[in-house]
Order: C-alpha cells, then structure tokens, then sequence
C-alpha cells in the first residue's frame, strides 16, 4: 500500500511543472494580498476544503477554488490533504450535495486563481508555488516529495 | 395518465441527460452542470438539481410492482455569506404498475420532503430552522437512493422514530483531540412548516447527534432523541444510537443500531443492522446486511438478510439487484427480489 502511495507520488511530483531545482515540489496555498489571516494550519485547509468550515475566525466566507480535476497541481494537493484523488471525492461530494452543499467552485488555470482569489475577499485556492506573485498571500506550504 | 405521461417524458429526459454525462464524464466543465451536483444557476446563488428512482420488487408471497418511487427536486439558494436555504420536493409513488394490472398514479403523492434555512454563526456553528431530516444514524440522513447500496431501506432506520423533524438545529464541528466531533442537536418546535404531515411525525421531540472521525477511514457516531409521536402522544419514549462506517477505497463496511424505551410502561425494542460492500469486477460491487429488530406485538424479533449486487458506473449513478431472506419479517421486510435504478441529478 504505502509502495503504491509512493509510486503515485512519485507519478504525480513527476507530472508537475518543474521549478528547477532538485528539492520538494510545492503547493502555495493562497489568498488575497489583504486578508488579515497570515497563515493557516493544514488541518483548517483540510476542513475549508471540504466545506466543514465555511466562515473565517474573522466572521468572513470561506470561498474555496478548486482546479480542474485532471490539473496535476489539483490530483496532488487532493492526494496530500485527502488521501483520495479527486475523482474518488466525489461520492463524498454527492452527499454533500444531497445535504445542500456543493462542493468548491473549479477555476480553470492558475491565473484563473489568482485572479479571483486577488478579487474576491474570503478566496482561497492553491498553485504552484512558482506561480505565487504580489497579487496574492501565501498561507501554506504543502510538500510534495519528489 | 396525464401524469404517468409527464413523468416518462421527465424520466426520458434524465436518462438523456444521464448518458450524455456518462459519455462527457472525462470533460469536467468549470461551470455549469454536472451529474450528482446539481445546475448552478449564473451568479444568482441558486442551484437546482435532485434524484429519481425506479424500483421493481418481486415479493415471495404478493404480487409483482413497479413503481417511480422518488422523484425529488432539490432548490439550494445562497442568499448571502451566512444565510443559505435548501429545499427538497418530492413526488413519490408517481407512477406504479402491479401484478394485478393497475397501473397509473393513482398513488402519486407530493411532500415538502425538506424546507430549511441555515444561518451560519461562525466555523463551529450553523443554526438550522425548518423541516430537517431527523439526525439518527447515518442512514436516515443520507436515505436517497442514488446514495445507499440497496433497495430496501434496514427496518432501524425508518419504524422507531420519524424520519423528519421541524424546529430548530444547532450543528457544527468542534476540535476534538486533534480531530473534529461532528454535532447536531436540535428541538421539534412547530408543526407550522409541515402542514400536511410527515409519516409517522414527532409531536414533541428533542435529540442530540454527535458523529467523531477515528481516523479518515473510521467514523463512530452516537444519538439520543426523547420524543413524543403525534400518533401516541401520552406516550414518551427515550431512543438511544450508534453507528459506524469503515472506508477504504471502494470497500466498505457500516452498522447502525438503535434502542427505544418509553418512559412509562410498554416495551423496549432494538434494533439495527451490519452492511458491508466490496468491489467485484469494474464497476460492480457485492452487497451483504444482516439485520435484527424486534417488534411489537406478537411478530417476535425478526431478522433479514440481503445480497446483492450494485452497478455503480459513475458515483450518482446505481443499478441495485437483491435478494431478501429472512424470519419473522414478512410484516416489515418480506422475503423476495428487490430491483431499482438510481440517479441523482
């Protein structure tokens, strides 16, 4: 089991756009520029993410973004927060939605983020962390091994 | 006629839909619809979807039926940051034909399966007013049949309490040694946003759910609910649950069992059931539950098995066969092959 996480790690940091260096990939997630939040933990991520948690220790939306489910990037930060790849998600998001809770809205590049995440308070999303510029504020790292 | 006639043309209609989604299932649209997500409508908040089902059932002992059990139309409006409504609509036994040449439907009925609104407070806490599905077990929360792996419902989730409460919910998460403990806890108030009455509903209700993740494979939940049924309403009763899910990739196994006393005379009754699904050949998966309930009366304690098998093509899509065998059940889960398709929408 663990060879085969390991494998598809491997498969997945492969298939992700190189940063020219030899070290972890990683994942930025990210919001606006101005959003009081400076850092997040990777378990509130996770809850943001799933739509447990929709409303900021500040009283805001969370507004999460996803990619799309065959982006590298996405299947990655799926796999790190999860265990799951998207597509296995979607069950869960079927119950979710039969509760009256879509799942996060899918955005279909980087920039595509970057733009509504610098936009729209309460936005978070996530991208390459090569990708990161002015526009936005990086609250987490996430560590894919290469 | 009329109605069946609608019906069909509304059934063909999903069908369409359906396969064409099977056939774009490797396109995934940033926008617009998408099977078992429902159609966001622009920018408005609104999003409109729902599932139907068909089920055939060929008991040992009676006649034949098929019947369009459910076709239930969910209207989800995010009105703001905080304030979001949810509704649910459902037309059931719209259309049914038996052994004994009745068709048509006579016994098409409409319910407010659903109607609340959600007020978010903070992370940990949302209040919930409206008509709200009663939170025992995991079942009777997530009942529809796209959802669950066979077509016959486990008699604990649906003779000992009812199915539906109005009042008021607080619900949540809170962090629990470094996981969170999923809660509801919730009053039945008011009969004034079910005017015409659920089956079998609470008079005076009050209950407590409370759902904990032991790891991301392992979930065990608990209820407590004191409740008054409008049917018997001198007769309080205390009903206490416990549940559990295991998944892991695309097996799974889960158990719900409740226990219901009253407060004064009369008898207590238990009863649940065990389930496990396993994955066979591509998309189909194995299905097995054993089930235990006593009854009232002189029926005795019942028990039933179920095997079947499910095809699951896509996560909202779901053909069920089965077959039910037990003892002392033919009042409550008679003997014989149970058939459905599924789709939510």
């Amino acid at each position: 089991m663990l060879l085969r996480l390991a494998a598809i790690l491997i498969l997945l940091a492969a298939a992700l756009p190189s940063g020219g260096d030899d070290g972890p990939h990683q994942i930025a997630v990210i919001t606006a520029a101005d959003h009081p939040q400076s850092q997040l933990p990777l378990a509130a991520i996770k809850l943001i993410f799933k739509r447990k948690v929709e409303i900021d220790p500040a009283g805001n939306r969370w507004i999460p973004l996803n990619l799309p489910v065959h982006d590298p990037i996405r299947r990655a930060f799926s796999l790190a927060l999860f265990d799951q790849f998207p597509e296995d998600m979607e069950a869960y998001w079927n119950e979710q939605y039969f509760q009256g809770i879509p799942p996060p809205q899918v955005l279909g590049s980087e920039e595509a983020v970057i733009r509504f995440v610098a936009t729209t308070p309460g936005a978070i999303g996530y991208i390459d962390r090569h990708s990161v510029d002015p526009r936005v504020k990086v609250l987490h790292t996430v560590l894919i091994q290469r | 006629m009329l109605i069946a006639r609608r019906v069909w043309a509304i059934l063909l209609g999903l069908a369409a839909s359906s396969l064409a989604c099977l056939a774009a299932a490797d396109e995934i649209p940033t926008e617009g619809y998408r099977l078992g997500q429902g159609y966001p409508i622009n920018s408005t908040g609104l999003r409109i979807g729902g599932y139907t089902s068909l089920h055939a059932e060929a008991p040992r002992n009676g006649p034949w039926r098929f019947e369009l059990s459910d076709l239930s139309l969910f209207l989800t409006w995010q009105a703001n940051d905080r304030l979001r409504f949810f509704s649910e609509l459902e037309a059931g036994d719209a259309f049914t034909a038996t052994e004994g040449g009745r068709s048509g439907g006579h016994e098409a009925r409409f319910e407010l399966e659903r109607l609340y609104g959600d007020l978010l407070i903070n992370g940990s806490a949302t209040i919930r007013f409206g008509k709200f599905l009663t939170p025992v077990g995991r079942w009777n929360l997530l009942h529809a049949d796209p959802l669950v792996w066979t077509s016959t419902r486990p008699v604990a989730t649906e003779n000992l309490f009812s199915k539906h409460a109005t009042g008021l919910m607080l619900f949540g998460n809170l962090p629990l040694f470094e996981r969170r403990l999923e809660y509801q806890v919730y009053a039945d108030l008011t009969r004034s946003l079910d005017p015409h009455r659920s089956e079998n509903p609470f008079d005076n209700a009050a209950g407590v759910h409370a759902l904990y993740g032991l790891s991301e494979r392992l979930q065990i939940g608990a209820s407590y609910l004191s409740f008054e049924l409008n049917a018997d309403r001198r007769r309080r009763q205390h009903l206490v649950g416990l549940e559990a899910i295991w998944r892991h990739h695309r097996y799974e196994l889960s158990t719900e069992w409740v226990y219901r006393t009253p407060q004064d005379q009369g008898p207590s009754l238990w009863q649940g059931f065990a389930q496990g699904v396993a994955p066979i050949a591509g998309d189909w998966y194995a299905v097995g539950r054993y089930e235990l309930f006593e009854q009232r009366g002189d029926l005795g304690t019942g028990q039933a098995g179920v095997f079947g098998l499910a095809y699951r093509p896509l996560p909202p899509l779901v053909v069920k066969f089965e077959y039910r065998l037990g003892t002392h059940n033919q009042q409550t889960a008679p003997d014989g092959f149970y058939t459905s398709f599924a789709v939510l929408f």
